[in-house]
Order: C-alpha cells, then structure tokens, then sequence
C-alpha cells in the first residue's frame, strides 16, 4: 500500500503554502510598522509610562482614545513644541506635536487585513489542495494528509478569527452621502477616558 | 509645497531644488555607470554571438542548408506566431516544446542510433564528439557536419514536416500550420543552427557558445563552471547588500528626509468639487478603453489556458482552427502592455493640469488625437497578427503583421506608431507642465515627472533595433532592452513618481520627503536593473561575461527589491493610513488599497518570484517553464496591474459624480482581483513550476517541455485547480472594473475649464490651541 506520489507532493506543498503564509503575514506586519516610522521616526515609546518621547526630550502624554482607528493619541505641551526648534519638520499643528499608536492587535488596518487576507487565501488554497488530492485517490493511505490538513485547518481559524474580530478602521460610507467620517473620530479634547489616568 | 507655485513667479527665477545636489550626481552616476557597461556588452555580443554560417555541408560535401535559410527560418518562426507557441534558446511561449533543446535531444538520439545505439560502448563518446567539436570554419564561413549528423537534420526536416503540417491542429497551433517543404527546411535550418550553438563549443573555450545550454546529457550539456560559481557569487552579492544597507540604513535612514512629521490635519476636497480640465474629461474614454482591453487580455488567457488543461477540445467545439494557441497567447501578451500602458498615459496626461495649476488650449484635442492613434494599434495590430498566424496575409503587407518577437509582437508599422504616440504623450504632457516646470528646479518633482515619462517612449524606440534580419542572439538583446528596462527600471521609477506625486497631493507625504524617495528609487532600481537585463541572455549566445555581470547586477536588483519594497511597501501604505482627523471623508479609500497591493506584490511577484528565476544555476534548467510564468504573472498584473487599477479609480473617482460612484463596486474588484492572482500563483503556477524544475534538473530540459508532460494527470489536476480563482478574477475584479469605467464615461462630470486650483486638499489649522496638563 505505496502512498501515492501525488499525495505526497500535495501534503508537502500544503506544508509550504502554510510556512509561506505564516512568513507573508509576519513580513507584512514588519513593513506595516515600518511605514508607521514614516510617522514615528525619532520618536520612542515608553511603555512603562505609556508615554513617548520626542528627539528633543519632550514628552507626549496620551490624550484620547480614538475608537474609530482604534489607536490611542498622544500629544506633547503646545508651550513646548510652539517655542521649539526643530518644529517646522515636526509638525504644523499649534497644538503641540501629535503621535498615534495602535491598540488593536494585528491585522488592525485595511492594509493590515489585504495582507491578512492573502494569507488566507494560501491556507485556503492548501486545504482545497488536499481535497482534491484525497478526494482522487480515495485510499487509506491517503491519510497521512490528515497532519498537513490539520495544521491547515488550524492557521485558517486562527488567521480568520483575528480577521472577524478586526475592523477596517476605514470611515463606513452611509447610504444618503457617500463616505463620512463618523463622530466618534472627533477630537474629545482633554475629555478621554484617558485621561488623568 | 505645491501651494508655492499658485503664487505667480517671475519665469527667470527656478525655485530651488529641494533636496541636495547629491541625490542628482549620484543617480546620474548610477545611470551612466550602468549603460556603460551595457554599451560595452551590446559590442561584444555583435562579437562574440555565435557565427551563422553561409553554407552547411556534410563530411561528404553535400549542401544541406545556407546562412540565408537560417534567417529565412527565423523570420518564418516569428510570422507563424510559434515563438508564442513554443521558444527558441528558452525564450518563447511556454506550451509547446523548446526548439533548440528538442531539435537537439532528437538529432542527438538519431546520431545515437547511428552510431550503434545507446547500448554500444562506443557511441555515447562519439555522439559528444560529433556534437561539441566546432567545424566552422571562419575563413570559408562553412559549417560541416558529420554524416550521422546530417542524417539526422534530414530526419528533423520530416518530423518537422509533420509536426507544423497535418498534425498541428491537434497541438494547438492551426491546423496545416506549414505545409511547404521548403519553408519546413528553412525552419528546420533556424532549429539546427540554435542548437548547433547550444552544443558546440565556442574556440579555445570548453562550453558552448550558450554556455552549454540547454542542459542535455546526450551530448554531455551539463552546467559549466561560470553557471555555477556566477550564480555562488551573485547569491553573496544579494546578502552582503542586503546587509550592508540595512545596516547604512539603520545608522544613517533617519538623514535622509523622513524624520517622522506629523500628518497634517487636512480636509479633502470633495471629488464633486474639483473642476476638470478638458484633457481630464478626455481621460474618461482612455478609461473605458483601459476596462475593454483587461476584459479582452483575460478573456483570451483564459482560452490560452484552457489549451494547458486541456489541449484537443475546446467543450468539444475545435478551437484550435479559429483562434489557435499562438494567437490567443499573442493577443493575450500584447494586450497585457497595452491596457496598462493605456492607464499610465491617461493618468498621466490627467495628473499635469493638477501639477501645473492650468491647462494649455486645445489639450485635449492631442489626448482624443492619441487615444485614437492608441486604438488604432491596438486592434490594428491584432488583426494583422490574427491574419498572419492564419497565413491569410500577402507578404507585400508583412508591416502590418506579426513580427512576433515575444512581447515585441505587434507589425513594425503598428510599433513605430506606438513609438510616434508615446512621444505626442510625452509632448502632452510637457504642454501641459510647461507652465510648471518654468519656475521649478530641473531636481525637483515635476521635472522628474516630465524625465521618467521621456524614458518611457525612449526606450520603448530602442525595441525598434530588434530586427528579425539580424541573427537571434543580437536582436534577442535588442528585444529585452525593452522587455527588461520598461519594467524592471524606468516603469518602477515612473510608478515611484506617479505614487509619490499622488501623496504630495492628498497630503500623504511632503514634497521633500517625496523627492527623496525617487532618488532613493532611481539610484537603488538602476543599480542593479540597468546591467541586470543581462538576465534574460544568460544563455542565448551572448559572451559568458554577459552571464556573470548579468547575474552580479540582477541580484542587486533584489536589494531594492526587499529592502526598497519594504520601505515602498511601508511607503504605499501610507496612503491607507488615513488616521488623521480629517473634517472630510477621504475620497480615494480603494484606489490607495490597490497601492498597497502594487507594494505587496512588487515584494513577492518581482522580489522573490524573480528572484527564484534569477540564478543562473536555476535559469539553467527553468527557463521557459512555469515557474516563469509565476514570475511574470505576479509581477506584471501585481505590479503594473494593479497599479493601473489604481490610477484609474483615483481618476474615475473625479470624472464619475459622487452619487454614480460605486466605493462597493471598487471594493469587490479590489479584493477578487487580489485573490484571483494569489490563487492563480499558489494554486497553480508555482507547484506547476516547481514540478516542471523537478522533471527538468530529473529528467532532463527536453523532456520537461513535452507537451506529454506537461499535460500528465498530476499537472492537469493543478491546472484545473486555477479555475476557481480565475472566476473569481474575471467575475469579481475585472468585470466590476470594468463598470466603473463604463460609468465613467456614461455620466462623466460636466463642465470643465483650464484653471485648477490643484490642491486635493486643504490644511486646516487646528482651533486655539487647548493647553495640555501634565499629569
Ligand atoms: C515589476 C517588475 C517585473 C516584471 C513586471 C517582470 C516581468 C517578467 C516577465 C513578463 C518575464 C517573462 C519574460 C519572458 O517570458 O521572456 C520575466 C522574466 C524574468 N524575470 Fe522578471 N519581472 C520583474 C522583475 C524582476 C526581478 C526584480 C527579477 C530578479 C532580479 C526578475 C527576474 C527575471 C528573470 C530571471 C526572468 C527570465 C526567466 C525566463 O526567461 O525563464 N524579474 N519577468
Ligand atoms: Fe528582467
């Protein structure tokens, strides 16, 4: 009872779609950061004071809660940044220099779930793979595909879950004008929960 | 910033360049540098390609072929469209076999049986013998063959006969395809002479004159050592790059100009709000164009695959004699530039009136006079190359033709056209920058803008070197001047400006931050893509130095593409992060997704999936097999697709009314477009291509391009197994796209005039400040 080779390349390509769709996702996490420097760059985050600090040593406290982007707004003194140097490079808000970190586990953005998306369709992809190997040769030995399969079926709930539970983040359009920003996106200034926390 | 130049300037005074000189001076450098040495490559292969001779003799001095059938048999090749049917020298289509490594296997099996077959002692040596000596003789220009081996041509001319003639039709190409004993022996002649220069070892040298491909163990055509230590080196090159500029990145990437500023708070201008330019109206018919011809590309790909899957009935209706292989796969590859190209060339004649501020008169008379020219060539050229394939086209108007150099298919009457419009594109496009590019440094953004686009039609001019009268090597290089440079450099940096400049106006990024990044672009790109064409001709009779410069430069490619694309991945992403608080919806949420796409796939369909292809080592076996077509399926829809998806819906989502416009229709084309091409590479192309790499370094190359393998049970289920993603590719990414152009044009906004008021967006300036306690 020889295992039929096109079992066996199907059960070894499902293992490499798998491994490719762990690595996409993880590198798409690691670019997904990246462009948040584009933002950052300079800048540290504390986490023991929950709080950052800027090139210049000023620190940004938090401020709000957005949960529309689901990210947490820190903002540093408007006296400080107001007589600062640097400030023209920083940012042209009078308010004081504004930093934004997400709270919502990855895949927490739109481009956070196309990524998360194309990993799923690699798992996906392997599991219709080893259907469709089992289904044409319905044998016993097939069943060692039962391991691959059960890891497939395990990267799927796992990525789809995270999937279910995060939101696009985007403005949804309402039917009347098109797209708009909602009003939980507002600025509550100095009113978040956050707040004196 | 943009804002700047609303206030007018004296015409004598430039504002100055934004970034340092340096970045000028040192793309300058990079650009040079590289097409000096591809000058120099370009001289040697005049000098080093393998020789044609005027007459091949055999040992007993009969005349078998002339130098003259040889270029007849190539053109006749190309004009029967079989180089997007099988390839010659691994360039080519992909479903039948490659002639040169076919011609060889059965002449070298002939010369076998001769010489008292596989079981005798002594023929294998002399088979080798036979194969590798070189008889050509300079001073005569004559080639001589051994008796066995012009036994075997005789018996190729047979086979061959068959093969084109009465059993054709059953292999996908048209029925009868060729049928005339002369023409056969011409072609047989183009076959003979590629795979003498496949196997015969160049003088004074112990590999051939394609650096011993293909790989054939009856004629003991094995990797040489350049193949494997160019291929050693290049793979130390990438790392030592790679680890060389994320380490220069890490100590010094906070230089150079993205020292995380804040998003400025801004509000969109609505879509309904901002006033077109005529030019800009003109774009929606490019539009609807662009929707038609992507319908059309896919539509004919999915009929050149089902050739794949299942290659003798069509649902049981005889294909094969109406649209034959060669010529859905002509139309399919043709098509794939042309309805991209379409997009860039609207978008960019839509983008200069933003840029500038204002349109010159009559714009958009030359915008219809080139759509119209673009239409032109494209059903044109299909046409021509419909009646060509069918050999209904008298020789008198072989211009309209196929000239059928593999993407190179259209008729030389069709190219040269398309070289004239891409230059009124560019003319466009300086019109309408004029005003602009008068008051701005010749570094900054607009110039840029105006330089990438002269590339283009540039270089899309040298393709017209490619001459079927030339021998295959030389024109070979020729063709992938284009092929390569268009996409792996100057359309990456023209991608790179369009985005940027797309950013600069939704207030994505600052116009330094912008610039910076497209000479980051150009330099890191152009390293490695000028000489990194060598690529392509690592084995189609170019000097073995081409191999090993190509290899070195073409794995610098791969830096940018894993460091840049990270960067440009983050980059493109920017645009989705649309975290600020904006009073305004911001109006381009899809065609920014389709930004982050390009990003995505420029790391996996360029980066990787090229990079998989590139050593020569592994070229050596795979070229011309479905990992190929992995490759360029992920990198030319993912990159270049996409994008031109994305331009469309930024511009569309002007031209059409905001109450017409359809962020669902964008959303579901969106996604089914992405999931289409990622089932389509993981599902099919890459299993199949690692299969076929599996049979070819097992079996040999030869019998990995059989048409029995190809089509064996195992590889028939995986291509089957494309079918789903495929519909959901033309059902959910096409189709809807294609509505949102058809909208485009049915309800296209009203009224137009020739100054804009460019910004997309407007800086609010946050109320009183509200003092922040500590805590
Ligand atoms: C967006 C960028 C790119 C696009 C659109 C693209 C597209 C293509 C296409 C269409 C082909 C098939 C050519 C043929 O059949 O003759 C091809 C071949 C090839 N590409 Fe790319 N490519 C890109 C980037 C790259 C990169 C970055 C590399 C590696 C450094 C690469 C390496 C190769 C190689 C080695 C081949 C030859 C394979 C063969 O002939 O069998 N490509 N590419
Ligand atoms: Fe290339």
């Amino acid at each position: 009872m020889a295992l039929h080779p096109e079992a066996l390349i199907v059960g070894g390509y499902a293992v490499i779609l798998l491994v490719v769709a762990a690595a996409l996702d993880w590198l798409a996490q690691h670019s997904q950061q990246r462009s948040e420097r584009f933002r950052t760059a300079g800048f540290s985050y504390l986490p023991q004071h929950d709080a950052w600090t800027c090139s210049e040593d000023a620190m940004l406290w938090p401020m709000e809660y957005d949960e529309l982007h689901h990210l947490v707004r820190y903002r540093a003194k408007a006296s400080v940044c107001n007589s600062c140097l640097v400030k023209p490079s920083c940012t042209s808000s009078a308010n004081g220099r504004e930093v934004t970190r997400a709270v919502a586990p990855w895949p927490h953005s739109e481009a956070g779930r196309f990524h998360r998306g194309i990993s799923m369709v690699l798992v996906g992809c392997a599991a219709v793979l080893q259907l469709v190997a089992a289904a044409r040769h319905l044998e016993p030995s097939t069943l060692v595909l039962g391991l691959p399969m059960l890891f497939t079926i395990w990267l799927g709930i796992r990525y789809s879950a995270h999937f279910r539970a995060a939101p696009a983040n985007f403005p949804e359009p309402t039917p009347a004008t098109g797209l708009r920003v909602t009003q939980t996106s507002r600025t509550r200034w100095g009113s978040d929960a956050w707040e004196g926390k | 910033m943009l804002k700047a130049s609303t206030t007018e300037r004296s015409p004598d005074v430039r504002r100055p360049m934004m970034v340092s000189r340096g970045w000028v001076q040192a793309a300058a450098l990079v650009i040079l540098f590289g097409f000096a040495v591809l000058g120099f490559l370009a001289f040697r292969t005049y000098e080093t390609g393998p020789p044609i001779a005027d007459r091949v003799v055999s040992q007993d001095g009969k005349a078998l072929f002339r130098g003259d059938d040889v270029i007849k048999g190539q053109k006749l090749f190309l004009k029967n469209g079989l180089m997007e049917y099988g390839s010659v020298l691994g360039h080519g289509a992909y479903l039948g076999p490659d002639f040169t490594a076919d011609y060889l296997h059965r002449a070298a099996l002939s010369v076998t049986r001769q010489y008292g077959g596989a079981a005798s002692s002594t023929a294998q040596a002399k088979v080798i013998e036979d194969f590798k000596t070189n008889r050509y003789d300079e001073a005569t220009k004559t080639l001589t063959y051994t008796a066995a081996q012009a036994v075997a041509f005789e018996e190729l001319v047979t086979y061959y006969g068959n093969y084109f003639g009465p059993t054709s039709g059953e292999k996908g190409m048209r029925p009868d395809a060729i049928t005339d004993p002369t023409q056969i022996r011409q072609l047989t002649s183009f076959f003979a002479w590629t795979a003498w220069s496949g196997s015969t070892l160049r003088p004074d040298k112990n590999y051939s004159y394609t650096n011993s491909w293909p790989p054939e163990p009856l004629v003991d055509n094995k990797p040489t050592a350049n193949v494997m230590v160019w291929s050693v080196l290049s793979l130390i090159a990438l790392l030592a790059g790679i680890g060389a500029l994320f380490a220069a990145f890490g100590r010094w990437g906070e230089r150079f100009g993205w020292k995380g500023r804040q998003a400025d708070t801004i509000s969109f201008r609505p879509p309904g709000d901002v006033v077109l330019t005529p030019a800009q109206r003109a774009c929606a018919y490019y539009f609807l164009v662009v929707g038609l011809l992507f319908f059309i590309q896919v539509m004919v790909g999915a009929a050149s695959e089902h050739y794949r899957a299942d290659i003798s009935s069509f649902f049981g209706f005889d294909l094969a004699s109406w649209l034959p292989y060669n010529l859905v796969r002509t139309w399919h590859v043709q098509l794939s530039i042309f309805w991209t190209a379409t997009s860039f060339l609207a978008a960019g004649i839509f983008l200069a009136p933003m840029i500038t501020g204002r349109e010159p008169r009559r714009q958009h008379w030359l915008a219809y006079i080139l759509l119209g020219a673009l239409a032109l060539v494209v059903f044109g050229s299909m046409i021509g190359e419909a009646l060509d394939i069918h050999g209904v086209l008298p020789d008198v108007l072989g211009a309209f033709g196929m000239q059928g150099w593999e993407y190179l298919d259209l008729g030389r009457f069709w190219q040269v056209l398309l070289t004239v419009g891409l230059f009124i594109w560019v003319i466009i496009l300086f019109r309408g920058l004029r005003g602009r590019l008068r008051v701005e440094s010749r570094g900054n953004m607009p110039w840029m803008f105006f330089y990438t686009a002269l590339a283009i039609p540039a270089f899309y001019a040298v393709g017209l070197l490619t001459s079927s009268d030339d021998s295959f090597t030389i024109a070979d290089f020729w063709r992938f001047m284009v092929v390569h440079l268009w996409v792996e450099d100057f359309l990456e940096i023209f991608t790179t400006v369009l985005v940027a400049y797309i950013f600069v106006m939704l207030g994505v990024v600052r116009e330094r931050v912008a610039l910076t990044v497209i000479f980051l672009d150009i330099i890191l790109y152009s390293a490695g893509g000028v000489i990194g064409t060598m690529h392509h001709l690592y084995f189609s009779g170019s000097a073995a130095e081409t191999m090993a410069l190509g290899a070195f430069f073409s794995a610098m490619e791969v830096i940018p593409l894993t460091f840049l694309t990270v960067e440009a991945w983050s980059f493109l992403q920017l645009g989705a992060r649309q975290e600020s608080k904006s009073a305004t919806p911001f109006p381009h949420r899809w065609a920014v997704m389709f930004l982050v796409s390009v990003g995505f796939w420029n790391f996996l369909g360029a980066g990787i999936f090229g990079f998989l292809v590139n050593l020569p080592i592994v070229s050596y076996y795979e070229i011309g097999t479905a990992l190929t077509a992995n490759h360029a399926h992920a990198a030319m829809m993912g990159v270049y697709g996409m994008l031109a998806m994305g331009l469309a819906l930024f511009c569309l989502r002007y031209l059409i009314p905001t109450e017409r416009w359809s962020d669902k229709l964008a959303k579901i084309s969106f996604w089914s477009a992405n999931i289409g091409l990622a089932w389509m590479s993981f599902a099919t192309l890459l299993p199949l291509g690692i299969l076929q790499l599996y049979a070819s370094v097992n079996d040999g190359y030869f019998a990995a391009r059989q048409l029995e393998f190809i089509t064996n049970p195992t590889n028939s289920v995986f291509e089957w197994m494309r079918l789903p993603g495929d519909l959901v590719f033309i059902i959910g990414g096409v189709l809807p796209f294609l509505w949102l152009c058809w909208l485009g044009v049915r309800y296209r906004v009203g009224g137009s005039r020739d100054q804009l008021d460019e910004i997309l967006f407007t800086e609010i300036t946050e109320r009183e400040p509200v003092e922040v306690g500590d805590r």
